[in-house]
């Protein structure tokens, strides 16, 4: 009986400190939700080119994802796998990204590809520049979602048993199918869940980008110079925005892989 | 035919072996756990690279580091490998793992799994399956991709007996009527028994002894695979530095001379021992343990026969099958 006493105790211990929890982490939306007038959101939306951060975030956001996907991938492939001399090394490189605080990054990316460096006299080359153009903007998102991308793909593609894809080859597949027929499927929850967390953090990303983009303006950089200019009361439409553009896509990940997977257990 | 001549670096010590099984025959790799069983099959099936290799399968040649070297990648071998766990793709249903390999017509998917005792499941997801029936699937996954060869790595280990049973009934049923050849690795004796007709004893990397599955407990080629098949204990023999083994069931209650070498000793324990009594005996040449029909009770004088035991030389080879007389006697 103390024990069944001891378990319940534990349990209510449990709920509550869980519930506290969720309502701090939940507590800024909810806020948010709360300070918003209808009145606000239209009259900051509807001026002239209110709308363009917006567009801004969506175009970088995804050319951001789709470079994740086409290097990121075959990296996290190869992490897993243990394919890669060193594995140490390449992860502390992933990790780099993941622990710089972004503004150090944008600085050293300043250092690294302004128009005074290597890489920015490679890119005037090309007649390209990567200090304040949607190119910056993209190099800046990347380093900020890169691990969050890496690191859960990695984790990914480890979860699927490489005696499964050992299997698919005596039955006769090559590598490429065994990839596309049992690895990637398998490990598809896990990628999915991966890339909605970089998209969040790439629309989110401010740090690296406010040294290197501040033009061309997305939400984030609206937010701070509404922020700047007008106010708090200004900045909370465009914070709504951003919540709206980044929040589905990891949602609708979380959803199709929670469904995948209960798909497997029959 | 597959023929294997193979030779695989690892770690602790190198893997060599010469292996041969005809078309629709069954021999059973038995040895202990790390002997080197699952790396031979691994070879076998292009899953690892040998350090020198000639694998044949029928008329093609799978690895060969002989020029010209050549090395099939496993995709394009036809080998079936079976292992312990069923790897069937979790992400598709029993139908969908049955016809990964070359999707077969709906009619052959449906023969085979009614002929498994499968098909009221084809539309289940692995996740749902018995570990009995998980084995039947990857069975029959393995039938449907037309296999040349059949690699058996501990596949039943784990199930409970009867299960084990049918399922090897099915795996040498199937053997016989594709007359595919057939390899299974096993550290369980009986196990190996019930499968093969032809039994190699490894050890350490290498092939200690090959034979019928009855004839290498019977006829232990050196003192190792004696051990290794179980035999318990080893008694100084009437030649000097020889040793006789004594093996648990092959040892009757009573002095029957004509059979073996009588043993005479005081009984230290006795354990059930399924539906034997394993009894333990001191006697002058050491500790001898029977399996026999009767119990004992500890401090008992007891005499008892081991039938024909082996007899080893002081270099561990065996020197005769068959020593015949009294023994040590107490």
């Amino acid at each position: 009986m103390a024990t069944h006493g001891l378990r319940a105790a534990n349990g209510y211990l449990a709920v509550v400190g869980a519930l506290l929890i969720w309502l701090a982490l939940l507590g800024p939306v909810l806020t948010l939700l709360g300070h918003l007038s209808w009145h606000a959101i239209t009259s900051t939306l509807s001026a002239p080119g209110a709308l363009d951060p917006l567009v801004i975030s969506a175009e970088s956001g995804t050319m951001t994802l789709a470079v994740l996907l086409l290097l990121g991938t075959p990296l996290a492939w190869a992490l897993a796998r243990g394919v890669l001399p060193w594995p140490r090394l390449w992860e502390a490189g992933v990790l780099a990204s993941l622990l710089l605080p972004p503004l150090v990054i944008g600085l050293l990316l300043a250092f690294m590809v302004g128009p005074y460096t290597f890489v920015g006299g490679l890119l005037a080359h090309l007649h390209l520049s990567a200090t304040n153009t949607m190119l910056a903007l993209v190099i800046a998102q990347v380093y900020e979602s890169a691990p969050y991308y890496v690191l859960g793909a990695q984790a990914a593609f480890a979860g699927v048993d490489y005696r499964l894809e050992e299997q698919a080859s005596l039955l006769g597949d090559r590598p490429a199918r065994v990839l596309r027929r049992v690895t990637v499927p398998l490990a598809a929850p896990g990628l999915a869940m991966a890339l909605a967390v970089a998209w969040a953090r790439a629309m989110g990303a401010f740090g690296a980008v406010v040294i290197v983009a501040y033009y061309p303006t997305g939400l984030p950089l609206q937010i701070w110079t509404s922020l700047q200019a007008t106010g708090l009361t200004s900045a909370l439409p465009y914070a709504l925005v951003l919540l709206l553009v980044a929040l589905p896509l990891p949602l609708a990940a979380y959803t199709w892989s929670a469904r995948a997977r209960s798909r497997r257990r029959g | 035919m597959l023929e294997a001549d193979v030779e695989v670096d690892r770690r602790d010590f190198p893997v060599r072996a010469r292996l041969a099984v005809a078309a629709g025959e069954r021999l059973a790799l038995f040895g202990p756990s790390g002997a080197g069983k699952t790396t031979l099959l691994e070879a076998i099936a292009g899953l690892i690279a040998p350090r020198r290799a000639r694998i044949t399968l029928g008329d093609r040649v799978l690895s060969s580091t002989e020029r010209p070297a050549t090395a099939v990648p496993p995709w394009q071998r036809r080998i079936g490998l079976l292992r312990q766990d069923p790897g069937l793709f979790p992400h598709l249903s029993v139908r969908g793992n049955l016809r990964y390999a070359g999707a077969p017509p709906e009619a052959e998917v449906r023969q085979i799994a009614v002929a498994l005792g499968i098909d009221g499941l084809l539309d289940a997801m692995p996740a749902r399956l018995s570990g009995g029936q998980a084995h039947r699937v990857a069975l029959g996954r393995l039938l449907l991709a037309r296999c040349d060869a059949l690699l058996l790595d501990e596949p039943y280990t784990g199930l409970d007996a009867s299960l084990r049973t049918t399922l090897t009934e099915l795996v040498i049923g199937l053997v016989a009527q594709r007359g595919v050849p057939a390899i299974l690795v096993a550290h369980e004796l009986d196990q190996a028994q019930a499968f093969a007709d032809r039994l190699a004893v490894l050890d350490r990397g290498a092939v200690l002894q090959e034979g019928a599955p009855g004839e290498v407990v019977l006829r232990p080629a050196s003192q190792r695979v004696a051990e290794l098949v179980g035999y318990g204990a080893f008694l100084p023999a009437d030649v000097p530095g020889a040793t006789t083994g004594v093996h648990p069931d092959r040892v009757l209650l009573g002095r029957h001379p004509d059979l073996g070498m009588v043993l005479a000793g005081v009984v230290t324990a006795c354990t059930p021992s399924g539906a034997r009594w394993q009894v333990r005996l001191a006697t002058v040449g050491g500790q001898v343990t029977g399996r026999l029909a009767e119990p004992a009770t500890a401090g008992q004088r007891l005499v008892i026969t081991a039938i024909a035991p082996p007899v080893f030389g002081a270099d561990g080879r065996a020197v005769s099958a068959e020593p015949l007389g009294d023994g040590a006697v107490a």
